[in-house]
């Protein structure tokens, strides 16, 4: 592999990038690092069976949609009282050895071939720093691209027994002719016995191709629940995770997502149980239309010294045409036998007798079809906590639907 | 029960297996593999051209292919050097293909095989039995009254001269070509003995018919190829068990099999494998099912060092049918990774896949499983159910399926669950006068109940015993 | 005053054709009149119901089934020339529209939609449905003609789409009717519910959409008596109060304590085979499916 080094990348662009942002040196040095580690790094793994890969991530031509210096973006940033929202040059300006000792431990910058291109291009950052005991409800951040390519980097910090509800929007704005590119890493770093709630929702325009690695590793008696929404972009690739690495430590991942036209959806959702008596529960939903394709992997890890766990996953998926394709792949690894673990997959069409029941009752075919797809949602919606999220997504939802 | 059952239940299972051979043979080959053992392997098979050539041409093919590697998990195959390897030990008997009178074979191997249970098994009731020693197979019978019907059970290399034409259609071409995988090819390569199985049209063989396979050399590959074709409207059920006493160097088991299950026409094939556990076992399976007919795959893994086994259908015609039964147990050292493939290629196919798994002491055991849902396969349902057991902290669990969904019209369920033997049930049976140890075999016993209570007597019988004695760690 | 009328119906399974279930069926069914179908099971009652809403699992082999209408059903006059339909010419929804009800044997499940937003959808569907289907077809080709725009969506239809407060008022109404407990509006359609609330739903849709003809498939299995007397209340609140006739398939003379028909039908084999006053069914109480059995084919 490795083929992909983009041929005009150069370590002055990073140098450019890091010198606007007035980063310290170590931070440009982790850049430059993660630009010359680039020719050794694979893409993130996609599932292979017998003859196919999952998802194609090797055919990305970066070339046509990289332009590292022209990162442009209209951000706004919502702060709550008592938490600290800070657009990436003041977070490094004014908390200089936090950013120092969380960027990069929650997911390696080199972890792979695009988070490592993520660590040296990010032009835009933010930091979402709880104090002790804050309640911070009601950040957010909506990052709206203007430019062919960005790449944006979100670290959240809560620290003992803080509280923090992000809800983080991504859209695209001026228009860009040709392929465009998304980039976007969160890490979340939960300190003991604090709660981070991070609802997200992509609506890129469908030209986009869109990587995202959500990762959050929680302290005792932490929760980390995300909540992901994908409506938008013509390729994502994600990873929602968590590291359950305290005692205690809780996290729910729900996901949710509607392909149409020639959309592709690669979504993974992972927990490693590593600590105590931890918890976890990962619930997906989703519906494809039109040639659209969905590839869903989750992962529920249970390591050695992981007593007591509780695990669970669902996974469900619509099928709206027949040209449509959904691929799933929910797996269990278990090493400690002191576990509670189970998933469960389907893949359905909506049900013949549903819509022959609500035809009886005079609804037409296609009120009852989008009658039923929303309902289909609704167990999903009803996980989301974020009200705000909740019905920005039965809105894209509707409106898909109605297109 | 049934005396039959009793019978069935006091053969010393454990006997059966911990024992070993001197070896003696007749012909061996050298250890490795070169064009010139394949020559020899044919030769004295007194093979034709054909099959040489078809020999030959897999030879090449596994050499140009890597190892698998690149699958999550896989099991450690580091130490399988097909260099060490012996592929072909035909045993000191007299008459090729077999005898069919059983005072006919070599003492030591008639007291290897009754010492398996197999003349027994046979009385009783089975259509046909065969025994495979080393690379070939010693003893093959068949019931007179399905000979007449025109239903062949022989051993494979027989076949090869008796019924040339139908083995040169269906010998590794259409079901399991070489290319397939690097130990399908090997397979293609130094394949010696199994089974041929021909059931003709709307011919239902009421007894299953078994088959044995036994490795007792050190360093040994056992390589034999099972052959079934089912006529339309006909029905069969085959069992096959293999066993090997443990030796220091592994053992290497790749064993191919090919069932064409034509239209309406049902076929069964169980297996209760039971490898010494230093043996690889890597196999391909795969079954044809056309128009209306079923397919089901029973499969018990209980021995070996590491197994890489999942039986595939791929459903064809209209209206097919694949089952899937899989249990599997992991103790000390093993790492069973198994599971099942089934390809829905027509309309109205369905499949249904059991998996219950127990790891303990180390093991690790592991459902990998691919169904695949093809465009146009329309009014198509799945149902996947895994559930693993889990003994202790030093075992690993685990359960990767794979859903490829092309078609909308369809219904797919995927269930999975891991628990541990939970220590309440172990306590409230305890509570009742049960030992721990009593308490745990009933747990696993009620664990696995619901798919061996689906499962033929003389099966669910010896699997029952094998998991007991897996249970008491005794077996060797 | 409607009509249903079935007239020699044959029809089979869709995906099987050597499965016939339905071999000549003749049936009729007015407003202001309750009757009861019977029959043992598997002598094709519930694929009837099933036929004549237009369940897509069955093909219609033969046969007729229309509605005739009077007129003056809707708030507006019917023109002569659209009061009989050929019912298996439309959509299940176009049926509805015209004022046909199924009440399922096995009401779907349907998680996610509530009760109180799938009634008021349905209800205003219906008015939608109903102004295409007697929307004057020369009228309308006139009028886009002449550029107006005709599309239902911003017609009068929709300037009469029942609204969420007053459709809550319409629904409270036929709940009080039905002694059914408030908390069911917003509860998902049939999801959780029990047997017996199932059947009690299908009934309160019946009263809410106000069919002309009401087929009610096996609606008194699985009640207790308490639901018994709620639901047979609403069965005679639909023939008393609407105006609305009623099919109501049935295995046992239990509800008929409660809900007295006008006729009595018994199918066997696919055909109606016996047809009464109430009396039948009580014969059918005492001598059992065997005797219509013998009655029809004679002695076994």
């Amino acid at each position: 592999m490795s083929t992909q080094v983009h041929a005009n990348l150069t370590e002055e662009q990073v140098r450019a990038i890091s010198d606007e942002l007035d980063e310290p040196e170590w931070l440009l040095e982790t850049r430059l690092d993660a630009l010359s580690a680039l020719s050794d790094l694979d893409m993130p793994k996609v599932i292979r069976t017998p003859g196919r890969d999952w998802t194609n991530l090797d055919a990305l031509d970066f070339e046509s949609f990289v332009d590292p210096l022209e990162g442009a973006e209209q951000k706004e940033r919502v702060t709550a009282e008592g938490a600290e929202v800070l657009e990436w040059s003041e977070a490094v300006a004014e908390h200089e050895a936090l950013v120092r000792e969380h960027f990069g431990s929650v997911v390696d910058t080199q972890e792979n071939y695009l988070t490592a291109l993520s660590t040296a291009l990010f032009s835009t950052g933010t930091l979402v720093y709880v104090p002790e005991r804050v309640d911070a409800e009601d950040v957010k951040i909506r990052t709206t691209v203007d430019s062919r390519s960005l790449f944006n980097y979100t670290l959240v910090v809560t620290e003992t027994s803080a509280s923090v509800t992000i809800l983080e929007r991504q859209s695209t704005g001026d228009e860009v002719e040709g392929d465009r590119y998304y980039s976007g890493i969160v890490e979340a770093v939960a300190g003991e016995n604090s709660r981070i709630q991070y609802g997200a929702l992509q609506n890129l325009s469908e030209e986009t191709y869109n990587y995202t690695l959500k990762r959050g590793r929680t302290d005792v008696y932490a929760t980390i629940n995300w909540i992901d929404g994908n409506i938008g972009s013509r390729l994502t690739k994600t990873e929602v995770s968590t590291e359950l690495a305290g005692d205690s430590s809780e996290t729910q991942i729900v996901g949710a997502f509607f392909g149409h036209d020639d959309q592709h959806f690669d979504l993974d959702s992972k927990v490693w149980h590593y600590g105590e008596h931890t918890t976890a529960d990962l619930v997906m939903r989703g519906v494809v239309d039109d040639t659209a394709r969905s590839v869903y992997e989750g992962v529920q890890y249970v390591g050695d010294d992981a007593w007591n766990t509780s695990s669970y996953q669902r996974e469900n998926t619509l099928m709206l045409s027949d040209e449509s394709e959904a691929d799933a792949s929910p797996k269990l690894e278990i090493d400690n036998h002191d576990t509670e673990a189970s998933h469960s997959a389907t893949v359905g069409q909506i049900d013949e007798e549903d819509l022959f029941y609500m035809l009886t009752r005079g609804i037409d075919r296609e009120s009852a079809r989008n009658q039923l797809v929303e309902g289909f949602f609704v167990p999903v919606l009803d996980e989301v906590e974020v009200g705000e999220l909740r019905a920005d997504l039965r809105e894209l939802i509707a409106a898909r639907l109605r297109e | 029960m049934s005396s039959e059952q009793e019978d069935l239940k006091e053969t010393d299972t454990e006997e059966r297996f911990a024992f070993k051979k001197e070896e003696s043979s007749a012909f061996k080959t050298e250890k490795g593999l070169t064009e010139e053992t394949i020559r020899l392997i044919s030769e004295d098979k007194d093979e034709p051209e054909w099959m040489l050539e078809r020999r030959l041409r897999a030879l090449r093919q596994f050499k140009e292919m890597p190892m698998p590697t690149d699958w999550p998990g896989q099991p450690d195959l580091s130490e399988v050097d097909l260099d060490e390897i012996v592929p072909y030990i035909r045993p000191d008997i007299d008459t090729r293909g077999g005898v069919d009178e059983w005072d006919d074979l070599p003492e030591d191997i008639q007291d290897t095989f009754d010492k398996l249970g197999i003349p027994e098994a046979e009385k009783k009731a089975l259509s046909g039995v065969g025994a495979q020693y080393e690379s070939e197979i010693v003893y093959q019978n068949m019931q007179e009254r399905w000979e007449e019907k025109g239903v062949v059970f022989c051993d494979m290399d027989r076949a090869v001269q008796e019924h040339e034409e139908i083995v040169r259609e269906y010998f590794m071409t259409k079901c399991v070509p070489p290319s397939d995988n690097k130990f399908a090819a090997l397979h293609g390569a130094i394949w010696s003995g199994g089974s041929f199985v021909y059931v003709p049209e709307d011919t239902t063989v009421d007894m299953p018919v078994q088959a044995y396979f036994r490795m007792n050399s050190e360093g040994m590959g056992q390589f034999e190829h099972t052959l079934i074709i089912a006529e339309p409207g006909s029905e069969v059920h085959y069992i096959e068990g293999c066993s090997a006493p443990q030796y220091a160097a592994f053992n290497l088991h790749s064993g191919g099999v090919e069932v064409f299950v034509k239209e309406d026409a049902h076929v069964q094939y169980s297996t209760v494998q039971n490898w010494s556990k230093n043996t690889y076992n890597l196999n391909t399976k795969r079954a044809i099912a056309e128009n209306g007919a079923t397919m089901e795959w029973v499969s018990g893994s209980m021995g070996s060092k590491a197994t890489m086994l999942y039986p595939s259908t791929i459903l064809k015609g209209r209206g097919a049918t694949d089952n899937h039964i899989t249990i599997a147990f992991a103790g000390e050292g093993q790492d069973i990774d198994t599971g099942a493939k089934v390809y829905h290629n027509a309309p109205n196919t369905k499949s249904t896949i059991e998996s219950k798994s127990i790891a303990k002491d180390g093991g690790r055991t592991n459902y990998r499983g691919l169904v695949h849902i093809a465009d146009g396969a329309e009014n198509s349902s799945t149902s996947v159910e895994c559930d693993a057991l889990m003994f202790d902290n030093d075992s690993t669990s685990d359960t990767m399926p794979y859903m490829e969904i092309q078609e909308s019209k369809v219904d797919v369920a995927h269930e999975a669950t891991v628990g541990k033997i939970g220590d309440e049930d172990v306590f409230y049976l305890q509570s009742r006068g049960l030992d721990d140890d009593d308490a745990k075999k009933m747990i696993v016993a009620g664990f696995i109940e619901p798919i061996t209570e689906e499962l033929p007597i003389e099966y669910a019988v010896e699997l029952n015993r094998l998991i007991e004695l897996e249970m008491e760690g005794s077996l060797g | 005053m409607a009509r249903l009328e079935i007239r020699n119906l044959h029809a089979e399974v869709a995906d099987d054709e050597e499965e016939t279930i339905l071999e000549g069926v003749d049936l009729a069914v007015e407003s202001d009149e309750i009757h009861a179908l019977m029959g043992p099971n598997g002598s094709g009652k519930s694929t009837l119901a099933k036929v004549v809403a237009g369940h897509p699992a069955y093909r219609v082999t033969e046969g007729e089934v229309t509605l005739h209408l009077d007129g003056d059903e809707f708030d507006e006059p019917i023109p002569e020339d659209k009061r009989t339909w050929d019912l298996l010419d439309l959509e299940p929804n176009e049926r509805a529209a015209l004022g046909i009800y199924l009440g399922f044997q096995y009401p779907a499940e349907i998680e996610g939609v509530t009760m109180v937003n799938f009634l008021r959808t349905a209800l205003n569907a219906k008015f939608e449905e109903r102004e295409e289907l007697f929307e004057d077809e020369e009228d309308e080709e006139e009028a886009e003609e002449a550029g107006y725009d005709t599309s239902p969506m911003e017609g009068p239809a929709d300037e009469g789409e029942v609204g969420v407060a007053q459709f809550q008022e319409i629904l409270r109404g036929k709940m009080e009717l039905l002694d059914i407990d408030d908390r069911f509006a917003d509860r998902y359609l049939n999801a959780g519910f029990s047997g017996g609330e199932k059947k009690q739903n299908e009934v309160l849709q019946a009263a809410v959409l106000e069919p002309e003809i009401a087929i009610l498939d096996e609606i008194d299995s699985g009640l207790d008596i308490d639901r018994l007397r709620d639901v047979s209340t609403g069965i005679n609140a639909l023939r008393d109060e609407e105006g609305s006739g009623v099919l109501m398939i049935t295995h046992y003379q239990r509800i008929l304590d409660y809900v007295e028909p006008d006729r009595v039908h018994v199918m066997l084999d696919g055909q109606v085979v016996m047809e009464g006053g109430p009396d039948l069914a009580e014969k059918l109480e005492d001598k059992g499916y065997d005797w219509v059995r013998e009655e029809t084919y004679g002695t076994a």
